[in-house]
């Protein structure tokens, strides 16, 4: 755990970088740090190995202060991981990967052993090892970074945007893995970066800084979007903010419509229309043998077609897009929904097998429900959306709808 | 004995003093085989630099070439072209010329092609010709280095205008070319002493051009960044 | 032309001119870091450099001839005084080109100052170190031959003795051999960058010419403290 403590940063002439920052950042999740260009998220990471210096206040990193240990040994307990990588030129990738364990005082052997661990932890290719940083792109180079900052396994690990350099693309990819490795390390990680989408999706907690070091609100993505505290938080977060939440919110809550839907050779034509007539809102679902979804047919169209012949003779309109009711969120319900030529999202499980078909009406009952859910099991737990001082523990991160486990919807959005 | 001691024994000596071999008269002739070396090294390498600044190729020639020339052995040179030429003075103005050229054109060259891009741009952008971007933006710009290339050639003249006493030349390395040859160690001290002192005053005076020639304000710049 | 005693001369040659440059390398390293260090050292060092490379090397052999004689110690003094101006400014501009993240990543992992200068530091520095020292070397060696002038045997012997001998080949041979000399020093030590630095990207074969990476950027500085 790490605490700020009435934490100020003053620099000579007057700028106020921190003021008086107070914030508790918990083991074994992901906190980031998120604001303007000179909020003093920034100064605030780098107090935390003392690359600066509090002018007032402490940090305590697992109730010690940091002040308190020798900054080298402390650093050496700390993964570092910066925009522009800071990759040595001069030494190959597997030799940067292991430069703490060999700090540290690890054999050569087994420094070099674990960079390829880490190697592949990172998704880096083994062959890289002997390269030199020159040799690499830019997103790989930023891999290496992170391995490197991983190498002698510390508990906590800083990142000053450390996708910021990199293209769109990359970046996106890198989030996700570092997504999946947290899940895997549960390390503590304090991330800063000015992208407050970049924020909402891969923190645990997000503190959101104001202009002159202090912080607005510290709290949950989902809570976030949910209960912004102010205008400034709201501002900050963009417009769009309803739906995004969404993404947090489990599509498993929505109660789908099967009885629109009919199998491709066992229903008739005529069967058919009858069930688009009086379940379907006039359109009904065709299947094939497996379920799997084949188009949406009008009861137009099926009772023009010949007596006796099979539902899936008729003219299908294309079935569009697809969810998955286990693991996508709500957000992908709707906009399925919302991309669906018939107004109407089609529910499959894993295999993409129809489960049913969804509708604006049931989407509007579910978001309500979720919604609703979600800020009871806020309330529920201690304090949620804070200002300075706020304990951000109490902003459970768990979606509020999701009954059997599904995964965070938020991340599939 | 000190070196000073030897040196002054030598130059206290009235003789020094007067005639035509005294020693203001070899230090005035040191004075001017540098300045017109110098002179001639300039009008040489000053406008070549600039235009090769100003085209933006061949810089790495220019670079490479300086610095190959430092291989080249000033006493090799100087008696090589004494021995092959009939005539003296090219003998000697000759390698104090080409000695001087190489750093005046490379401070030259390096003047021209290090102004801001963004201000050639502009200059261009404007409709200046040529000629006028030389003239009013790049050589101005490039005042500052081309001393200093001028300063760093006057150190390579006047070594070499030293040495060229062994093949017969006047000036303050006659001391010590004479006094080698007859043992007279403080004629060679003395010699020696106002070599040193001469090639100090010529840096004094060069750093004294460049505060008069260049605004202050460049100046200033150069030195905070 | 008497062949024998040639070898002899190349060998003396080369030993005045490399001498030189390493006493002036093993000066300026920690000179240069002093100067990177602390700022203000760094303009009076590169005034009192550039004051000593201003005077003739002739002058200074003489200066120091009461004191060490007609021996070699009075031809490597003065060069190796000569070599700092070129190697500090060089050592400086290679610390500097340390990029800062580089820097600012040895610190966060626990690097201590001595330790970051040492291991991350120098090793980068290496290239733009050896271009100043390919310089001094191949300056040294030529300066070298001015020494026979009072005496210090080295290839100059042979342009010395061509000149009294009115024997041209010998001038030839002599200033030809100073030449070929500096010029295979400075190779070794392009080769010796190689070794050195594999995690270089491979420039073109233009890097085997005797280039000074820093030769503007030391004028620029020069420029900077002068006046």
């Amino acid at each position: 755990m790490i605490t700020f403590e009435a934490v100020t940063k003053r620099y000579a002439g007057g700028t106020v970088a921190v003021d008086h920052l107070d914030l508790e950042i918990p083991d074994g999740q992901t906190m980031v740090l998120v604001g303007p260009s000179g909020c003093g998220k920034t100064t605030s990471l780098r107090m935390i190995n003392r690359l600066i210096e509090p002018s007032s206040g402490r940090i305590l990193l697992d109730g010690q202060d940091v002040a308190a240990s020798n900054p080298a040994e402390l650093r050496r307990g700390i993964g570092y991981v910066i925009q522009q990588s800071g990759l040595f030129p001069h030494r190959t990738i597997e030799d940067n990967i292991a430069t703490v364990p060999l700090l540290i005082g690890w054999k050569k052997a087994r420094a070099r052993s674990r960079s390829r661990e880490l190697m592949t932890l990172v998704g880096l290719d083994e062959d890289l090892a002997r390269r030199y940083p020159y040799q690499l792109s830019g997103g790989q180079q930023q891999r290496v970074g992170v391995a490197r900052a991983l190498a002698a396994d510390p508990p906590v690990l800083l990142m000053d945007e450390p996708f910021s350099a990199v293209d769109p693309i990359v970046r996106a990819t890198l989030q996700d893995e570092l997504i999946k490795l947290q899940a895997e390390l549960h390390k503590t990680i304090v991330l800063v970066t000015h992208d407050v989408e970049e924020a909402i999706k891969v923190g645990d907690q997000v503190a959101i800084f104001r202009p002159g070091g202090r912080i607005a609100q510290v709290d949950a993505p989902e809570r976030l979007l949910a209960a912004p505290a102010d205008s400034y938080v709201e501002n900050f977060l963009g417009f769009d903010r309803g739906i995004r939440r969404l993404s947090f919110l489990a599509a498993s809550g929505l109660s789908l419509d099967d009885r629109a839907v009919v199998d491709d050779e066992d229903t008739s034509a005529a069967e058919a229309a009858q069930v688009a007539r009086e379940a379907g809102e006039g359109w009904v679902l065709v299947a094939d043998g497996g379920r799997k979804p084949l188009g949406w047919a009008s009861a137009d169209d099926l009772e023009a077609q010949p007596a006796g012949s099979r539902a899936g003779e008729a003219r299908l309109e294309p079935y569009g897009h697809t969810f998955s009711v286990r693991t996508d969120s709500l957000r992908a319900a709707l906009d399925a929904t919302v991309l669906s030529r018939a107004g109407r999202a089609v529910g499959v499980d894993e295999d993409g097998r129809v489960i049913g078909v969804t509708s604006y009406e049931r989407l509007r009952v579910a978001i309500h429900a979720a919604e609703r859910a979600a800020d009871a099991a806020a309330g529920r737990g201690a304090a949620g959306s804070a200002t300075s001082g706020g304990t951000p523990s109490g902003g459970a991160a768990s979606p509020g709808a999701a009954a059997d486990g599904a995964a965070p919807a938020g991340r599939a959005g | 004995m000190s070196f000073f001691s030897y040196a002054w024994d030598w130059i206290k000596q009235p003789q020094q003093w007067h005639g035509a071999e005294s020693i203001p008269v070899r230090i005035v002739e040191q004075l001017g085989y540098t300045a017109l070396a110098l002179l001639l090294a300039a009008v040489i390498a000053i406008p070549l630099g600039i235009l090769i600044g100003h085209s933006g190729r061949g810089g790495l020639a220019v670079v490479n070439v300086a610095n190959a020339w430092r291989a080249i052995p000033t006493l090799g040179l100087l008696v090589l072209l004494a021995i092959t030429l009939k005539n003296f003075t090219v003998a000697w103005l000759v390698p104090l010329v080409v000695l001087g050229i190489p750093p005046i054109l490379v401070n030259a060259y390096e003047g021209v092609a290090g102004v801001d891009p963004e201000l050639k741009d502009a200059a261009r952008g404007m409709g200046m010709t040529p000629w006028q971007q030389i003239r009013k933006v790049e050589v101005p710009a490039a005042t500052p280095l081309i001393v200093l290339g001028l300063r760093t050639g006057a150190i390579f003249v006047v070594a070499t205008a030293t040495i060229a006493a062994y093949i017969g030349l006047g000036g303050l390395g006659r001391y010590i070319i004479d006094g080698l040859a007859t043992n007279n160690y403080g004629e060679v001290a003395g010699g020696a002493l106002f070599v040193v002192l001469l090639a100090l005053a010529v840096q004094l005076v060069f750093i004294g051009v460049r505060r008069l020639l260049v605004p202050a304000g460049l100046r200033k710049q150069a030195r905070a960044s | 032309m008497d062949w024998s005693a040639v070898p002899g001369y190349v060998r003396d040659n080369a030993y005045l001119g490399i001498v030189p440059a390493l006493i002036g390398l093993v000066i300026s390293v920690p000179l240069g870091i002093a100067c990177v260090r602390w700022r203000w050292l760094y303009p009076p060092v590169l005034s009192v450099t550039s004051m000593l490379y201003a005077v003739p090397s002739l002058a200074l052999f003489i200066v120091l001839i009461p004191y060490t004689g007609l021996t070699d110690t009075t031809v490597i003094i003065p060069l190796a005084l000569f070599s700092l101006c070129v190697l500090v400014p060089n050592v400086v501009d290679g610390l500097r080109s340390v990029p800062d993240p580089v820097r600012q990543a040895a610190t966060a992992m626990g690097f201590g100052t001595l330790r970051r200068l040492v291991r991350v530091e120098l090793p980068v520095a290496v290239p733009i170190v050896i271009a100043g020292l390919r310089v001094a070397v191949v300056s040294s060696i030529s300066l070298a031959s001015i020494g026979q002038l009072i005496g210090v045997y080295s290839l100059g012997y042979l342009i010395v003795d061509g000149y009294q001998r009115d024997f041209l080949e010998e001038i030839l041979v002599g200033g030809g051999l100073i030449i070929a000399l500096a010029l295979v020093c400075d190779l070794v030590l392009v080769l010796i960058r190689r070794l050195l630095t594999p995690w270089q990207p491979r420039r073109s074969k233009r890097e085997l010419l005797p280039v000074v990476v820093t030769a503007p950027a030391q004028a620029r500085e020069l420029s900077r403290s002068a006046g």
